[in-house]
């Protein structure tokens, strides 16, 4: 019961931090609809015609929802873990019962609240502008619930490698952009070299892909094997990152 | 023993932070520790939270700070900075809702004087606010042991006073604190025990008038001669008085001079006909200790004061 208390005293503050810093809520929600509007609404998607958006426009649903899975936990867990170092507050959080495993599940959990409301603001605004023809699946939640974890779980690993909040950013663009375009989201596996096929299988991001597809983009498929591997991610880097949390030094 | 290091070290790399650093503090004591920048305080505190890597042995409360139960200490960082947008007491709520047993929020913010601004953003706080905010959030599981890294760093003179009544009162209730300060005053006011760290060791310690007697030197009489006066009449004039005289340019330091010897100095100089602009008496305190041992260490001298003897 402690432990629940704990997890909601850490979460409540970094929800209240989040959400009163306005800048950080306006381009949380600002950044996947802008990309939205300008892949799904000025490019739009031709199914018709050859190279980049060829498919149907419910095949991108899955790249739009990882605007935001991906890129605000790994950049916002990032950046609050270097925060915190710079303001010695693990340092403090060590000397009191809070575990790291904690810590980070808070984070994890004010990320869920904020990416599970952009993600239902994403597909409401990818069916207006784009016509994409989507199955609202219950699949949507646990993948969205274990892709922000596994990000975050990252995001942490980020924060601990990065000596600065600059350098976190600077990372997880990085690492985020790549994933975002090579893990079957925006670019389907048929544009790439053949050698390079098997290193999509790598990214996580494309379970999360492949899943959510299978999902939502009729006729559908199995999500099951797709949901575990991210399920299992999840726990591994929520691990990984709870672990690599500095406490000083 | 609330708190016990022996022969403690830890470098980093070729830098060594703590080089074999031992102390003892009691039940309801205030212990300091003093010493410049970079000479291990932090590292020591760090040390004693076992929130760094250390050799040697470290107990609290008779364990090893990793096996501690937290609900028995209260740490404040050095630059300690929580979540800037929360409220005064939010952020009391915040660190009070990490513990089981802790004391009412409204307690906390009346003991750090901060009732009035609790529904302030931290960020809007003033400095010395802020540091208040920051020593409340120690104080919310109402613990044994209170180490705290420059805790008045930052705040006004009346605030610091507050903060010194705060710590005193909690001092006097049983609550071990350890503290490290610039503030030599701060110090000398509040500490039972002080320790002087220098380079990673200590350099001395014990209770503040201790270490003054044992290394602040005499009290010196300084008189600021006019220009144009010589300056070997007045030092003829005042040989009589004193354990020794320095001279320097216009000045003639006379140690080992009480209070009640002032008047017979300024008529030694008045037969002398020796006209000065001013005079200063000044006891030896825990600053003059800091300077005389930082500086004697750093020279490689033997740490005492030391004075010229008259002829």
């Amino acid at each position: 019961m402690m432990s629940v208390a704990r997890v909601t005293a850490e979460a409540d503050s970094a929800y209240r931090s989040f959400v009163r810093r306005r800048t950080a809520v306006f381009f949380t929600f600002f950044f996947p609809v802008i990309i939205i509007l300008i892949f799904g609404a000025l490019v739009q998607t031709q199914p018709t015609g050859g190279g980049l958006f060829a498919e149907a426009p419910a095949y991108y649903v899955p790249g739009y929802l990882a605007v935001v899975v991906l890129f605000t936990p790994l950049s916002r867990v990032g950046s609050t873990v270097a925060r915190h170092r710079d303001g010695n507050r693990f340092e403090k959080l060590a000397t009191t019962p809070l575990t790291r495993v904690e810590w980070l599940l808070a984070h994890t959990l004010v990320n869920i609240a904020i990416i599970g409301v952009a993600s239902c603001i994403i597909l409401g605004l990818v069916v207006v502008t784009t016509g994409a023809t989507i199955v609202f699946s219950w699949w949507l939640v646990p993948f969205i619930l274990f892709g922000v974890a596994l990000f975050c779980g990252l995001g942490a690993l980020l924060g601990r490698i990065a000596d600065s909040q600059d350098g976190v950013i600077a990372a997880s663009n990085s690492i985020a952009l790549p994933l975002l375009f090579l893990s079957e989201t925006f670019i389907t596996p048929a544009l790439l070299p053949e050698w390079f096929r098997p290193a999509l299988n790598l990214s996580p991001l494309t379970y999360f892909a492949r899943g959510v597809r299978s999902a939502t983009m009729p006729p559908g498929g199995d999500p099951t094997g797709a949901c575990l591997v991210v399920t299992l991610l999840a726990v591994v880097f929520v691990i990984a990152g709870a672990y690599a949390l500095p406490k000083t030094d | 023993m609330v708190c016990y290091a022996e022969d403690v070290r830890r470098a980093y790399g070729d830098t060594v932070a703590l080089d074999g650093v031992s102390l003892a503090v009691e039940r309801g004591s205030v212990f300091a520790l003093i010493g410049p920048n970079g000479a291990g305080k932090t590292t020591l505190i760090r040390s004693l939270t076992g929130t760094t890597e250390y050799e040697g042995t470290i107990e609290l409360f008779g364990e090893p700070p990793s096996a501690v139960n937290s609900q028995r200490i209260g740490l404040l960082p050095q630059s300690f900075s929580p979540p800037e947008r929360l409220t005064a007491r939010e952020l009391i709520s915040y660190y009070a809702g990490l513990f089981e047993n802790t004391r009412p929020v409204d307690d906390v913010l009346e003991d750090v004087g901060m009732e009035d601004a609790a529904d302030t953003w931290y960020e809007s706080l003033s400095g010395g606010q802020q540091r208040r905010v920051c020593v409340g959030t120690t104080l919310v599981n109402d613990p044994e042991l209170l180490l705290l890294d420059e805790p008045t760093t930052g705040i006004d003179p009346a605030g610091r006073q507050d903060l010194w009544m705060l710590l005193d009162n909690l001092a006097a209730a049983g609550t071990t604190i350890v503290l490290t300060t610039h503030y030599m005053e701060e110090a000398q006011t509040l500490a039972d025990q002080v320790a002087l760290l220098n380079d990673g060791a200590i350099v001395a310690d014990g209770p503040p008038e201790k270490l003054i007697t044992e290394y602040g030197g005499p009290s010196q009489l300084s008189i600021e001669c006019t220009e144009g006066t010589e300056i070997e009449t007045a030092t003829m004039a005042v040989g009589g008085l004193g354990e020794g005289v320095e001279t320097d340019h216009r000045t003639v330091t006379i140690y080992g001079v009480s209070p009640r010897e002032i008047d017979a100095t300024l008529s030694a100089l008045e037969r002398a006909d020796v006209e000065f602009d001013g005079l200063t008496w000044q006891e030896p305190d825990l600053e003059t200790v800091y300077l005389t041992l930082t500086e004697d260490a750093n020279d490689g001298a033997t740490p005492h004061a030391e004075v010229t003897p008259l002829p």
